[in-house]
């Protein structure tokens, strides 16, 4: 439902100010929340931020989910990264593109959500080596039979991992992002994450053969 | 340079229609596989919904100048 309304106007411009009186017909906001109740999509008026949420939701989901490993844990995560995210859009340079800065903003938070989940229950490391001189190698191709289940058994596999080998194969398997990005992201060299990668997809490989 | 491999909307129909015919899949290696679940996995919904209701809480509140001037609130 939409209703008139008086609204006065403060228009400066070259030093000059002057305050006019106008009716213009304005949604009813009640209605208007009514009306977008089933759309999922964001509609903000804030420099093309909703488009950014369009573009990137759904990396910034998928890697909160399997960093934090619940669904629930996920979806407040994504919410406070894009809150985050919004409060300091209009600071964002573009130093970076807007899928690195995204990520990285969801690391932290993902870092500092675990890091007070551990202070608060004793967690043991995971023990990469035993994994790396498995049997499997990290060029065998991974076989799987029912994909209904995939999604915990991939969940079981990187809560095996180390936090580190977790983040370079969630971050390596986004193709939009260069060695150079997920180097920054992770704070080491290119050379570094390569090697560090072929000993996680190892370990990765061993693991989930075992979540058979 | 990363290898470029993405799945086109139109080749994630075709893997999920094998899937559905022939449950047995193989992939390469871990990037594929979590590039294959990523590409499965919905944004809920409810995230958008609750961002925009966030981000209109964190925004001033819509009284007009003059009315909070004269100490009213609608």
């Amino acid at each position: 439902m939409r209703h008139n309304e008086i609204h006065f106007v403060c228009v400066t411009r070259r030093g000059v100010v002057c305050q006019i009186g106008v009716e213009i017909l304005v949604d009813d906001p009640i209605d208007a929340a009514a009306e977008g109740a089933d759309r999922p999509v964001l509609e903000l008026e804030s420099d093309g931020f909703a488009e950014l949420y369009q573009a990137h939701s759904r990396e910034i989901f998928y890697l909160t989910l399997r960093l934090l490993g619940e669904t629930h844990k996920a979806e407040d995560a994504t919410h406070d990264v894009f809150l985050k995210a919004y409060k300091k859009w209009g600071d964002f340079r573009g130093d970076s593109s807007a899928r690195a800065w995204l990520y990285r903003i969801a690391i932290n938070h993902c870092s500092n959500l675990r890091q007070s989940w551990h202070n608060r229950n004793l967690v043991t490391g995971a023990d990469e080596s035993i994994w790396e001189n498995a049997a499997a190698a990290s060029d065998s191709p991974l076989r799987v039979l029912e994909t209904k289940e995939l999604g915990q058994r991939i969940q079981k596999t990187l809560d095996a991992l180390s936090d580190e080998y977790q983040l370079l194969l969630l971050l390596v398997a986004d193709e939009e992002l260069s060695y150079d990005e997920i180097a920054a992201l992770v704070g080491q060299s290119a050379d570094a994450v390569r090697g560090k990668l072929h000993r996680a997809r190892k370990a990765f490989a061993a693991h989930f053969e075992k979540t058979v | 340079m990363k290898q470029q491999t993405k799945l086109t909307q139109k080749q994630e129909t075709v893997a999920a229609q094998q899937t559905q015919s022939n449950p047995a899949r193989e992939f390469a290696n871990s990037d594929e596989l979590l590039r294959f679940d990523a590409a499965q996995t919905t944004v809920p919904p409810e995230i958008a919904r609750r961002l925009e209701k966030s981000v209109g809480d964190l925004q001033e509140p819509k009284t007009n100048w003059w009315q909070r001037l004269l100490g009213g609130t609608d």
